[in-house]
């Protein structure tokens, strides 16, 4: 692998799994858990004649920021599209209920200074959702999930990161907005359902998935951002990843409680907020929105490189 | 001697084109002009049964709505048609035959249309005429096949009829001549209708009818290679290429195939050429389409020109902006040219090179399936050893001296050779041997009655085949036993390479016919992505400081 | 349908240990593949297990881990690989790339 150092300055975006776990820790710091001496391999794959990998398509362990403990959690788009099945997405949960487990025995030991050791999860979403082969267990793994995000609420933060080329779709899509932060680079694209099955279901006329303009426009980060539902645009560099988590792991979590997109009554007013609006505008593409709130060129954006966007840019001012 | 003279007209020709002319009259609006709703109108009254007619068609630019109107016409009035066409990839311009409006069809190239041919031809829909190459099909426009009714695609008109193709050229030139200077009609499709035009392309006398088509003509960015997607066997390939081939023979014009193994190519220049010294030695005039993936080798100055078959979407004004490089009109646009591009590869490039999909132990090298006339488009125009050459080069005159039967067929007499490079993987996708006993050629020929073999690219011209085993020098062979000999030795695990007799392969190895990775001096763990001088379409963007505008599909942002 | 497990051993000639204990490399992508190598005692022989889709290559992946082997002269070691269709070439680059990383000092 890179060393680290190459790590930092490399693109996220072309990174795999493995190499996005070790740089978005601090250098060296990074030890995984369930990797592939440990062949920890989905049992169902074989039978179905389906390739199978040594940790199942996602990279779990545990790295340092500062000094608080990361669990990453980093899903390899390359095997089957980075869907979950069972064994995966048991490491998923596995990962998430050790930070927890961790969190309140950091809590005992550091009463005083706990804030600074508190632990965080970070996951490098590259999904299209359930793993057909063994779509029971992926379900199943979903739900568990978002389960342990709850038990971790305003306890320990649940970072999103999305960067990578399958972007995270599908039921993915949900558990990423679950979570409390997102951090994302301008490739990086969430949504539900795919563009290839929007195009299948409503017609090229409604959504042309071969349009990567349009379809970067609809799912694409600087979209999510403008809209909010993304809190961090960053560069295309895993270092950059890594400065946006050390700047999440020192916020207070009340801070960091209030960039959530859904969990409170006040939210979900707040979403409705957008359906409504949605409803009364009737926006033909995104760019309609973006002009709502305030872009005046909104056609120059998707040219803009990440650092010009991020000094132009009119975001949706959350009430 | 007595002379029998014949008594006829001399000008039947220009009669029937002027009765066509004169009936098709009421339909025109102002000047040259028809209307689209009268388009069908126009054909059905200028064409008429067992006509030739040219639809242009090009590897990017089509005269779609032409070919729609085509299909639209009643098959009782117009019928037996003769279609002379570079290429066919519209379903229309198979439509026409299911109709019944047309019966024979020659044409270069089919694309997406291959395996609808094969069908036509096996149930009696379509008599073909022959598979050509381009010039050979532009010269037979001027021999054989010269159209009655040319139906063409331009960019813009004027009112006089006068045409503006810019960057998109292409093969307009040589149809509207043929078909004109021998009284034929020539119908335009065109964008739009200007008063002033930037440029003209094709004066107006030429033109007979333009129709403003309802939509822009089809356009596709076909040879826009997504550097994400180039894989490290072909920096592999790549890197051998460049040491073992460019290097060694300092190639300086050429010809670069469409694949993602020449883009690699093109990539690697300002990173392994680079370190390899070579600037300045190599690959300074092409003849090719304006790829995307050259931006890089032109910022760091490696290329002095280059001129287009066609253009490229998005590459408008990158191009423009490099007047120094491209052909560039007095407007500030390119003007492609497919003709004179096919004649500078044929007659004037020292190499050609590019992918392949099977090679047979005599090393003929060809891309047709079983069930698919695709045709050949230029390649083999390219792919040859052009005998009508008469200039010398360091690269032509060394793979001449080079050749291993000089003795017994050129005499004293010094000669040079063209460089025919092909490029192969033992195994491609799905596992597909790229190394066969017998070509699938054999096949398509018995199924589609085809009188011979549609080979891209014949043993005899074949000069270097580079797989990710080695390069085989084959124009250095003595024998037909000796070059086959040496297509195994680097044809790896295939039924091919399988009967490679590692004796007789180490023998061309030392005799450097053969040369691997590790003769090169190449290290393998070393040949990655990471080589490449853009990862991806944005980094292209970078390289060419914003002027290159992706088409939406190469976009992720 | 299912997959199949293909194991091999070679004599090596030159019997070259890896420096790492073991050393991964790799995805199983579609057309790739992944190689876990181990640093084992094995009398000098190398010892490979394949798991792979494809089905009528046993004889090419043995040539090829041959080839590699003797081109390499590595030894001790087992060598695990999850394939999925990977061509013969990027096996051998992919092995290449492995061994590379296995004998390499841990960079900064």
């Amino acid at each position: 692998m890179r060393s680290w150092n190459e790590l930092e300055t490399g693109s996220f975006f072309d990174a795999n799994a493995r190499e996005r776990a070790v740089g978005m820790v601090d250098k060296g710091s990074f030890t995984e858990l369930l990797g592939p001496l440990d062949r920890f391999m989905s049992p169902h794959l074989p039978v179905l004649g389906t390739a199978v990998e040594f940790d199942d398509g996602t990279v779990t362990g545990v790295g340092l920021i500062g000094k608080h403990p990361v669990f990453v959690i980093s899903m390899e788009g390359k095997f089957i599209g980075g869907a979950i099945g069972e064994v995966n997405g048991a490491k998923m949960v596995g990962s998430i209920r050790l930070a927890l487990k961790t969190a309140e025995e950091l809590k005992a030991a550091h009463p005083d200074d706990y804030e600074e050791r508190r632990p965080m999860v970070v996951i490098s979403f590259e999904t299209g959702g359930v793993r057909l082969h063994e779509a029971n267990a992926g379900l199943l793994a979903h739900a568990e999930v978002m389960d342990a995000f709850q038990d971790c609420r305003k306890k320990l933060p649940v970072v999103s990161v999305v960067g990578s080329k399958v972007g995270c779709f599908g039921g993915m899509g949900f558990v990423a907005a679950a979570t409390d932060v997102i951090i994302m680079n301008e490739q990086g694209r969430i949504g539900l359902t795919g563009p290839e099955v929007i195009e299948q279901e409503m017609g090229k006329e409604e959504f042309d998935a071969s349009n990567k303009a349009l379809v970067y426009r609809t799912t694409g980060a600087k979209h999510k951002y403008i809209i909010g539902d993304c809190n961090y645009l960053v560069e295309d560099k895993i270092g950059a990843f890594h400065a946006a988590l050390a700047d999440v792991a020192a916020k207070s979590m009340e801070e960091i409680e209030g960039m959530r997109r859904i969990g409170s009554l006040k939210l979900v007013q707040e979403q409705q907020g957008l359906v409504k609006l949605v409803g009364d505008m009737q926006p033909k593409d995104s760019m309609d929105l973006w002009k709502y709130y305030g872009n005046e060129d909104p056609a120059e954006l998707p040219e803009m490189t990440t650092e010009e966007f991020l000094k132009v840019v009119k975001r949706r001012v959350r009430p | 001697m007595e002379f029998q003279k014949v008594t006829r007209e001399w000008d039947t020709r220009k009669k029937d084109t002027l009765a066509r002319l004169n009936a098709a009259a009421p339909l025109v609006k102002e000047g040259k002009i028809v209307d689209a709703k009268d388009a069908v109108a126009l054909l059905e009254t200028v064409i008429k049964p067992f006509d030739k007619v040219n639809i242009e068609g090009n590897n990017q630019k089509q005269a779609d709505f032409l070919a729609q109107c085509l299909c639209k016409m009643d098959p009782g009035k117009v019928h037996d048609l003769h279609m002379v066409q570079s290429v066919l990839t519209l379903p229309e311009h198979l439509d026409v035959f299911e109709k019944g409006i047309a019966k024979k069809l020659d044409m270069s190239f089919s694309g997406p249309q291959a395996g609808r041919i094969a069908e036509f031809l096996q149930a009696g829909k379509l008599e073909l005429g022959a598979i050509h190459t381009y010039l050979e099909l532009y010269g037979r426009y001027f021999l054989d096949l010269t159209p009655k009714v040319a139906l063409v695609a331009a960019t813009m008109a004027d009112r006089e009829g006068n045409l503006f193709t810019g960057f998109s050229t292409e093969d307009t030139p040589a149809i509207v001549e043929a078909t004109k200077f021998r009284q034929g009609i020539v119908v335009v499709q065109v964008n739009q209708i200007v008063d002033k035009l930037p440029r003209v392309d094709i004066p107006g006398d030429w033109v007979d009818f333009v129709i403003q088509s309802p939509k822009p003509f089809y356009i596709e960015p076909l040879f826009t290679r997504d550097p994400a997607l180039i894989t490290d066997a072909q920096v592999l390939k790549g890197m051998m290429a460049i040491k073992g081939i460019y290097g060694e023979y300092q190639v300086e014009s050429m010809n670069h195939g469409i694949g993602f193994d020449t883009a690699a190519i093109e990539l690697l220049l300002p990173t392994y050429g680079e370190q390899l010294g070579l600037k300045g030695k190599i690959c300074k005039n092409f003849i090719l389409n304006p790829h995307p993936s050259l931006i890089p080798a032109i910022e760091t100055g490696w290329v002095e020109s280059v001129h287009c078959f066609g253009g490229e979407l998005g590459m408008e004004d990158y191009v423009a902006a490099r007047s120094d490089i491209f052909f560039v009109g007095p407007d500030g646009s390119m003007r492609s040219n497919r003709a004179f591009s096919q004649t500078a590869g044929h007659y004037a490039i020292d190499m050609f090179i590019g992918g392949t999909l099977q090679i047979d132990p005599y090393g003929n090298s060809s891309t047709a399936t079983a069930n698919r006339v695709a045709g050949f488009g230029g390649a083999p125009n390219m792919g040859c050893d052009p005998k009508g050459r008469r200039h010398s080069s360091y690269a032509w005159l060394k793979c001449g001296e080079e050749y291993g039967i000089k003795e017994q067929l050129w005499g004293p007499v010094h000669r040079g050779k063209r460089l025919v490079v092909q490029l192969a993987e033992t195994f491609r996708e799905k596992l597909a041997p790229g190394f066969v006993e017998e070509l699938d050629a054999f096949k398509l020929a018995k199924n589609a009655n085809l009188a011979i073999e549609p080979v891209m690219i014949y043993g005899d011209d074949l000069t270097h085949v580079i797989t990710e085993e080695g390069i085989a020098y084959l124009h250095k062979c003595r024998t037909m036993e000796e070059r086959t000999a040496a297509i195994r030795g680097i044809a790896g695990f295939t039924e091919v390479g399988m009967k490679a007799d590692p004796k007789e392969t180490k023998r061309l190895r030392e005799a450097g016919i053969i040369k691997t990775p590790a003769d090169l001096g190449i290290d393998i763990s070393k040949a990655t992505r990471s080589m490449l001088a853009a990862k991806n379409v944005h980094d292209l963007v970078e390289w060419s400081g914003g002027l290159y505008n992706p088409p939406a599909k190469f976009r992720n942002w | 349908m299912a997959l199949q497990t293909l194991e091999f051993t070679f004599k090596s000639e030159a019997t070259q240990a890896i420096a790492k204990p073991w050393s991964h490399l790799g995805v199983t992508g579609s057309g790739d593949l992944e190689v876990l190598m181990e640093k084992k005692d094995l009398g000098g022989d190398v010892k490979a297990k394949v798991i792979t889709p494809v089905k009528g290559f046993d004889q090419v992946w043995e040539r090829m881990l041959a080839k590699f082997v003797n081109d390499t002269g590595v030894g001790n070691v087992s060598i695990e690989i999850n394939d999925d269709n990977a061509t013969p070439i990027v096996v051998y680059m992919r092995l290449r790339q492995a061994l590379a990383e296995a004998q390499a000092e841990e960079a900064e």
